[in-house]
């Protein structure tokens, strides 16, 4: 690990107004800490802002506000989230281990970096580590690359859990950029794809600190299911995930959400079969023609057709999943 | 230097291991852990290419961290006197030789080594160090390369292929296995602290001190009895521990070189390619069987994996001679280089990979000849004389395992039609293999001293990798010398102790059981011939008759004779009694053909959908003669099953075929079973002394434990799917495509 200077700060103004180019903002550590010790982030210097974000979570008029500091455990016993948004706390149990949940703040779980295996393996070329170095992924191994969004420069996929459920559930992320200026970014712009920048994970503004996350108040605690498919039943990345969630009227859907981890650089809402579902029966029929419009949209790469197929299982299992849930 | 359980005088009564107060505690001290005045640290930087030559290293920048003592490359080694010639290289049988080539094998392959202060300094200079190399094409795809590498006779062939060609059913299938690694939870780490110029100090994580003291004498040209080796805690093996590997001859050259005591820990990514893997293997399985089910011949081919700079040979045809009645049989093997590192014996080693495809193949048999696969293996068990030698078993109790197992897995509700069990979007399935180790034992040697409040230790050279040895010899005292438990020490893992092999192979309980029994006995003689001048009774006592308490000895007769030991002390002037003795295999070895068995059983659900295996029952009934101790002997074996279902389902290295890297050398890249994939696993044991094996009638359950666990569970998936899956592991995609 390269030598770096650590200060600690306890407000976020402050903490903006010291924050230099080569310098990175620590919360939970599990990730950044992590690369560091891999040499793939380098920092000059680190600066805790641990203790100047929210860790509560707290009941709005409209929505659930998570504080950028809330533990990932915190989170998933909430009783709040668990009485108005219970999907987050499946997916957040559904992520890493007991111990790296005690730690990972709420905020930092939307700034993970992918765990593509070459972005970890510094001596070889990455894109994403090392700009126009070019994609081992590409023509390597594929087991964990995505299967839509990804272009020749990067074939990675973002890996959280938490993110997955806070896509399907519309939630937005709020931002304190480095003039103190407040902004809101709506979840399905906070993280982006490859495009020409690999190396970018999301739009957050350069030297900007998340303070928390809003969930708007939905009908979606009832029938709700976090589907994670993986190598092993815990502690590994998801091959796919698949975070459903229905509004039911007896047993028409009223309204869907349905999102993806494990296919694409970001976490991915698959809107034309949420389209597709609002009105219908809910049954096995239903969910399978909505699967198979999922698998219409994704086109794997060469070496994870199997994917496909895959993710095609876990919607038509996960919508299935919400019924009984 | 402390006791084993040193921490336990605590516990009013002693529960579990003897070890384990100390290990939760973190009082029990892994090599790593050692403190040593004035120590240093060293860091491997590995190479980034797999094949080639080192054309530049540019030391420059990390010679600039602070802290930084040495850089040791291939150009400014310390001269290594065992790596002078070819033929002291070889006798060393350490691999290839540290920094003494500029030839590059393959990825990660050490290449420099920078000595500093502390950790982090040398990490951070590690990190600094910049080469050029002329690179060459690596091969490290082994299902690429095998193809073209022939096969030869692996042993003597039986009968011939010829007497069963037109046998009525047969199987021909090819099965293949992706390399597995170790990785246990320590990292493989040496503090190496030169005391004087010819004496050392290792604090090594091993499965065998003495094996440690012979490597580095032979590289070092150092005296055996001047390297003082400490192993006393081991956090797991599995067989990496068989080795010398790069971190302990690299941690000697650093300490020599800077007159420091040196620590050099492993880096997870680095344990990936320097201690070893169980190598990838491709199998071809042709058996034939007459219309009852009547084994007629097998012939099986095999290959495996090796290095580009070191032989390697995986016992893969081995478990084929020994189960089962085949008058014909035919083995052939070979390996195949690779741009890797060098595998090594892993749990199960050969036999495991090779019973996953003989044990799968007769699977298929069953299904061909539409009979209960248990009762196909039950008509052609060996029982009572090995296949091979013709020597009579000295106890083989496979048919009992299988029987037995098949009753608590409730067998019958098996449908013999796969596919026939269906729950909502899940297939369930049952599916059996069984699993056979030879029963070896070695030579061994024990001491006892014993105070006069009647403490007594129990010494060994041999080490406790986590299988409960300390505990079994605690045990067996206690049974052979009748002092209570908690009188009884445990003292282990030091090369100054009495001398014992290594732990592998499932020798150690074996051998070590031995080296107790004989060493209780010199002690009950000793102590009679004391007592003797007390009570003229113990004048021609015999070892057997003699049995000790807390507090004196007494002879099994009508009055007992009890002599205290206050008494034996001050009668005879004593301090300490300290007694030795060694024990090992004799004529019973010519006579008799040794084995332990296993049969597995396994019951599994699979999603149709989601290609997810789920093991729901794992049950495993194990032959391992008496059971000295059930709780760890359970514990090997559940532990043996969760590696199993690892190698079923999900266990694989990933080297790239461009880059030659291994894909996610970490334990988040690294599926190995968690506590998650593992169902409640039931284990049960025969628990028949053996009569000639050694004095306790114990059997070693180490290897024996995982072998046909992973064809139990790959034939549960056909039985459930009707889906023959022969490409190991049984990862979701195969499932599903």
């Amino acid at each position: 690990m390269k030598p770096f200077s650590f200060s600690k700060s306890d407000k976020v103004s402050k903490a903006l107004s010291a924050k230099k180019e080569a310098v990175q903002f620590l919360a939970g550590g599990t990730n950044l800490v992590d690369l560091m010790k891999k040499n793939i982030a380098v920092p000059d210097g680190l600066i805790d802002i641990s203790a100047v974000l929210s860790d509560k979570v707290e009941a709005q008029t409209v929505n659930t506000r998570i504080g950028a500091m809330v533990r990932n455990s915190a989170l998933a016993t909430d009783p709040q989230i668990l009485a108005k948004n219970p999907l987050v706390a499946k997916a957040v149990l559904a992520g890493a281990s007991p111990q790296i949940r005690n730690m990972a703040s709420t905020a930092g779980n939307l700034l993970q970096r992918t765990r593509c295996p070459y972005f970890y393996e510094t001596s070889t070329p990455c894109n994403k580590r090392n700009p126009g170095s070019g994609c081992s992924a590409l023509h390597g191994e594929q087991r964990m690359s995505a299967i839509i969004g990804y272009n020749d420069a990067c074939v990675a996929v973002h890996p959280s859990d938490l993110c997955i459920a806070l896509a399907a559930l519309s939630a937005s992320v709020n931002v304190t950029d480095k003039g103190n200026k407040q902004l809101v970014i709506p979840f399905k712009d906070f993280h982006k794809l490859p495009e020409s920048t690999p190396e970018l994970d999301n739009h957050l503004p350069k030297d900007a600190i998340i303070t928390s996350v809003d969930i708007p108040d939905n009908p979606f605690n009832k029938h709700f299911a976090y589907l994670k498919l993986r190598d092993r039943d815990s502690y590994a990345f998801a091959l796919v995930s698949v975070a459903a969630a229905l509004e039911l009227e007896g047993n028409r859907i009223k309204d869907a959400r349905l999102a993806s981890g494990g296919v694409a650089h970001k976490p991915w809402r698959w809107q034309k079969a949420e389209q597709y579902l609002k009105g219908k029966e809910a049954n096995a029929a239903t969910f399978s023609a909505a699967a198979a419009m999922v698998a219409d949209e994704v086109k794997p790469l060469p070496g994870n057709g199997f994917k496909k197929v895959m993710l095609m299982g876990a919607i038509e299992t996960a919508l299935q999943n919400c019924l009984t849930a | 230097m402390g006791l084993f359980n040193a921490k336990n005088k605590a516990a009013a009564v002693l529960k579990g291991r003897v070890e384990g107060i100390a290990k939760v505690t973190g009082a029990g001290k892994y090599a790593a852990e050692y403190r040593v005045d004035n120590m240093c640290h060293a860091v491997f930087a590995g190479s980034t290419i797999a094949a080639g030559t080192i054309k530049s290293i540019y030391l420059e920048n990390a010679k600039q961290v602070e802290g930084v003592l040495a850089i040791i490359t291939h150009l400014n080694k310390p001269g290594v006197p065992g790596f002078t010639t070819e033929a002291k290289i070889k006798d060393t049988r350490a691999g290839l030789p540290l920094f003494h080539t500029d030839k590059v094998y393959f990825r990660n392959q050490p290449i420099a080594m920078v000595v500093a202060n502390t950790l982090e300094e040398a990490t951070y200079a590690a990190s600094l160090i910049e080469v050029t190399y002329e690179e060459d094409k690596a091969t490290v795809d082994f299902k690429k390369a095998h193809p073209t590498v022939p096969l030869s006779l692996q042993g003597r062939e039986r009968g011939s292929l010829d007497a069963w060609s037109s046998a009525p059913v047969v199987v021909d299938q090819e099965y293949d296995i992706a390399a597995e690694v170790h990785n246990p939870m320590e990292m493989h780490a040496t503090i190496a602290h030169w005391t004087a110029a010819d004496k050392l100090v290792l604090y090594d994580k091993t499965q065998g001190v003495v094996n440690v003291q012979r490597t580095i004498s032979k590289i070092f040209e150092i005296p055996t009895e001047n390297i003082e080796v400490f192993s006393e805690f081991v956090g797991g093996g599995f067989g990496s521990g068989l080795r010398v590997w790069t971190n302990a001859v690299g941690a000697v050259m650093a300490a020599k070189q800077v007159d420091r005591p040196v620590k050099l820990m492993l880096t997870r990514p680095q344990m990936f390619s320097l201690t070893g893997y169980r190598p990838a293997a491709w199998q071809r399985v042709k058996l034939g069987a007459d219309k009852e089910g009547k084994f007629l011949g097998i012939h099986h081919q095999g290959k495996n994996g090796t290095s580009a700079f070191e032989p390697f040979q995986e016992g893969l045809t081995t478990i084929t001679r020994m189960i089962y009645n085949f008058d014909n049989l035919k083995a052939e093997q070979s390996i195949v280089p690779l741009n890797l590192g060098t595998p090594t014996w892993m749990r199960g080693p050969g036999d495991c990979t090779g019973a996953f495809a003989v044990e799968c193949a007769i699977d298929e048999l069953s299904y061909q000849l539409n009979m209960d696969p248990v009762a196909l293996r039950l008509k052609n068990f060996a029982i009572t004389h090995d296949p091979e030698n013709k020597k009579p078993y000295s106890s083989n109790f496979i048919d009992e395992c299988i029987t037995k197992g098949a009753e608590m897995i409730d067998w019958k509700q098996r449908k013999q039609q796969p596919g026939a069990i269906t729950e909502g979007d899940w297939k369930v399935g049952y599916g059996v293999a069984v699993g056979m180790w030879g029963a070896g034992r070695g030579n061994a040697s024990a001491g006892i001293s014993m105070e006069k409040d009647g403490t007594m230790t129990v010494k060994t050279a041999m080490t406790d990798i986590g299988t409960g040895t300390g505990t079994a010899m605690q045990n067996m005292t206690h049974t052979f010398t009748g002092m209570p438990k908690d009188k009884i020490k445990i003292e282990l893992g030091h090369s100054t102790l009495p001398t014992a092999g290594s732990q592998g192979g499932s020798t150690g309980m074996s051998s070590i059981s031995g080296a107790v029994s004989a060493v209780c006995e010199v002690l009950k003689k000793q102590l009679a011939a004391y007592a003797a001048a007390i009570n003229p009774a113990y004048k021609d006592a015999k070892p057997g008759d003699v049995l000790l308490s807390a507090t004196g000895v007494s002879l099994k007769s009508d009055n007992n004779e009890f002599v205290s030991l206050a008494d034996i002390w001050q009668k005879n002037n004593l301090t300490t009694i300290a007694v030795k003795a060694s024990s090992g295999p004799g004529a019973e070895r010519q006579q008799y053909a040794f084995c332990c068995s296993t049969a597995h059983f396994a019951k599994v659900r699979v999603n149709t959908k989601t290609g997810k295996v789920k093991v729901e029952r794992a049950v495993c009934v194990a032959d391992g003669g008496t059971i000295v101790n059930e709780k760890p002997a359970a514990n090997q074996i559940s532990g043996a099953i969760v590696g199993g279902i690892g190698m079923a389902l999900m266990e694989e290295i990933h080297p790239d075929d461009k880059l030659g890297n291994l894909v996610g050398n970490d334990l988040a890249g690294y599926h190995f079973a968690v506590n998650a994939d593992a169902p409640m696993i039931e284990v049960a044991f025969i628990n028949k002394p053996d009569p000639y094996v050694n004095p306790s009638g114990a059997k070693g359950l180490g290897e024996v434990g995982i072998i046909g666990c992973a064809p139990a569970i790959a034939n549960a998936i056909y039985n459930a799917t009707g889906k023959r899956l022969r490409d190991l592991p049984i990862t979701p995609d195969k499932v599903l495509i």
